[in-house]
């Protein structure tokens, strides 16, 4: 069955939350049309035309989430990991591949050279190529009584280094906070859950200071001096995950505004 | 001597061993044990030569009874020895490994009176990692050439992949420079360790709970460029590894002279680090791309062209296979495109079930069409049109000519050849030349050459 839309000049402004954007869907079914934007609260962007403001209604959501369900897991992964995504525009791109995956069926996630599933699996490859990153490039130290991690992605990578970090330590807890988002990911007693923080205290101690040093020997130990090709460790490691790793740091700089 | 400086020391010793990856195991955590496995491996760390730390890559000991000359860590080198104690060696490992800098333990070791106590002090650092410290993640471990097989047997049942340096690609250079080794004595482990892994695999597919002998297979090194073997024997070389004791991954390590001897490259020699990458692209094309190691290298050939890659010198060389139409053409046939690997491959077979496909939709996937475009037809017509002389401009590697800043000293900013920049270009640069000239008058003479072939 197919459902002709056509594009208005309109944008959504939704909530900002999963269940809301999964309102857009429904309103652009209901209305037989794809808007021009879909806007999450804090994205101010100056239209010409209306905005439409779209109410987060649960019935809604779930109609539309199972719909989801039935198109199977492929397409669900990609408007689900999609979603994490911090790039502008994600929401209507994720639109308009899910009226694509309803209009064709599960087949519609093997249309790699249609535009936008395309689009749709660039989005969802970027979020999960920096979750692939930040599993090898996060680094615990020992705060408190817990391991605990300082990272600064562009996405909200979180929900996706859960399940490896649940099977790498399964019986410490720890905790890893996305500076940039300001939320945490806390493992405590088998049991995790998604906190709001701002500042991440206590300090590591002396004893981590001592393991950093240790591992930094090691890692400058490994160098071979012949080879150095420092394109090469950048085409690996983008500077940006450097602030967050201790050996990339320079000897004298530890005392870097830790607290973050 | 603090537990940092010997790690300091036995980490450098074994900073030449290439092999350092942590994949071909997938194996989630459990309660009470610390760590799981991926298959495909975790890098962790770069460092700033661009290698990648994966494992704590350490050898046991580097106090050798051996005399290899090749080798950093012989009897007659004056070096800082040091030796671990198990214990030592399994609570660094943990508090590594807990932090996220590693994915496992990588132990080697210098030869320790004889192989057989070697292997023995091994066993025992790696039987206290895995049975009290409870370790889940990936173990690496060398067996030391010449040790008993009950030996092997133990280790094999503790690590995850085992590993048999074959040190150098032939037996005469062997005896020349490693007097102390024998091939038999290494190949003899290797095939041990092939036909127990293969029956391991066996009986854990019909019962669960079976001893699993080093899960990820086993790989071996060796290094290039130190005798004068030809690329034509390494390839043959590799792939009869391959097939013969169905190996994952053969390392190459391109030779840095440490020790100055008659026998060897002389000391100022630089690390041929193009031939090097030459050789694991070739590698890649054996385990991925279905080539054969003779289509690649031929008798008037024998070595690798280092302005282009082994890819591209095929194709160059069979015009008749090409083009290929990417609507309709086997994955066998498009892994032979350059440009086209197996990721774009897999791609293309999957996304043409939907629609047709363009050069437009080929871009829209990912596919690298620079090379691509002209070996391919879409729906017929050709992809891109060309002169000789573009297409040669198109195929030739950058790699080979990449000049930049070298910034060893902070004072020093004139650009210079890349490390792995052909040595032709180098020889120019040392010469005196600028080297962006340089490398521009070698470009131009690799790509009047590749014209005239083509």
């Amino acid at each position: 069955m197919s459902y002709p839309a056509h594009v208005t000049d309109a944008a959504y402004r939704y909530d900002g939350s999963f269940k809301g954007f999964l309102c857009c869907v429904f309103e652009s079914y209901a209305n037989r049309e794809i808007p021009s934007a879909v806007l999450p609260p804090d994205q101010g962007q100056l239209t010409l035309f209306g905005v439409k403001e779209i109410a987060t209604d649960p019935a809604r959501a779930q109609r539309v989430a199972r719909g989801l369900d039935r198109l199977g897991g492929d397409a669900k992964d990609c408007v689900t990991t999609g979603f994490l995504s911090q790039q502008q525009e994600k929401d209507l791109i994720l639109l308009r591949f899910v009226r694509r995956c309803f209009a064709y069926g599960p087949g519609a996630t093997q249309m790699l050279g249609d535009p936008d599933v395309a689009a749709a699996f660039e989005v969802q490859r970027s979020v999960n190529n920096e979750a692939g990153k930040l599993i090898e490039f996060l680094r615990f130290e020992q705060r408190g009584t817990m391991l605990g991690a300082v990272i600064h992605p562009k996405n909200r990578v979180l929900p996706l280094l859960r399940a490896h970090f649940c099977s790498r330590l399964p019986d410490e807890d720890f905790l890893i906070f996305d500076a940039t988002h300001g939320v945490a990911m806390l493992r405590q007693n088998r049991a995790v859950q998604y906190l709001p923080m701002e500042r991440y205290e206590p300090e590591p101690d002396a004893a981590e200071l001592d393991w950093q040093t240790l591992w930094k020997r090691f890692f400058k130990a490994l160098t071979i001096e012949e080879r150095r090709n420092a394109k090469c460790q950048m085409n690996h490691v983008q500077k940006r995950f450097w602030q967050d790793m201790c050996e990339m740091q320079p000897d004298f700089a530890r005392a870097k505004g830790a607290g973050v | 001597m603090d537990l940092a400086e010997k790690l300091e020391i036995l980490a450098d010793s074994a900073k030449y061993d290439v092999a350092c990856t942590s994949s071909g195991v997938d194996r989630p955590g459990r309660h009470g044990a610390l760590g799981c496995c991926a298959a495909p491996g975790i890098c962790h760390a770069f460092t700033p030569d661009g290698r990648c730390v994966s494992l704590l890559k350490v050898l046991y000991s580097n106090a050798c009874s051996y005399d290899c000359s090749y080798c950093v860590n012989r009897r007659t080198n004056d070096r800082p020895r040091a030796t671990f104690t198990p214990r030592e060696l399994a609570e660094l490992t943990i508090g590594f490994y807990r932090r996220n800098y590693i994915e496992g333990l990588f132990l080697s070791s210098a030869v320790l009176g004889s192989p057989d106590t070697t292997m023995e002090r091994m066993i025992e650092a790696l039987r206290i990692l895995r049975e009290e410290y409870r370790f889940n993640g990936y173990i690496h471990a060398k067996t030391i050439p010449g040790a008993d097989p009950q030996l092997v047997r133990r280790i094999g049942l503790l690590a995850d992949r085992l590993s048999v340096n074959i040190e150098l690609p032939s037996e005469s250079s062997l005896s020349l420079l490693a007097p102390d080794k024998k091939k038999q004595a290494i190949l003899k482990p290797m095939g041990q360790i092939a036909v127990q892994s293969a029956q391991s695999k066996r009986e854990l597919a019909v019962y669960r709970n079976a001893p699993a002998f080093a899960p990820a297979g086993q790989s071996t090194q060796m290094i290039i460029g130190a005798t004068p073997e030809t690329d034509r024997h390494i390839m043959a070389l590799t792939e009869g590894l391959y097939k013969k004791y169905t190996l994952k991954r053969v390392f190459y390590s391109a030779y840095l002279p440490v020790v100055g001897d008659s026998r060897l490259p002389a000391l100022s020699t630089p690390p041929p680090l193009l031939r090097e990458h030459r050789l694991y692209q070739a590698d890649w094309l054996l385990r991925y791309y279905h080539f054969s190691a003779g289509e690649l290298l031929t008798e008037e050939e024998p070595n690798f062209d280092p302005y282009l890659d082994p890819k591209c010198t095929w194709a160059v060389r069979h015009p008749a296979f090409f083009p290929v139409e990417v609507n309709a053409a086997p994955l066998e046939t498009l892994l032979r495109v350059p440009g086209i690997g197996p990721k774009s491959a897999l791609r293309i077979v999957t996304a043409r079930r939907a629609n047709r496909l363009g050069l437009a939709e080929l871009k829209r996937m990912g596919v690298v069409v620079k090379r691509a475009q002209y070996f391919i037809t879409c729906g017929g017509s050709a992809a891109a049109r060309g002169n000789r002389q573009e297409i040669a401009s198109a195929l030739l590697d950058p790699r080979a000519f990449a000049v930049g800043m070298h910034q060893l000293s902070l004072d020093d900013f004139v650009a210079k050849p890349l490390p792995c920049a052909a040595p032709a270009l180098q020889k120019l640069a040392a010469g005196g030349v600028e080297a962006r000239t340089a490398a521009q008058a070698v470009r131009q003479e690799a790509l009047g050459c590749l014209t005239q072939r083509m």
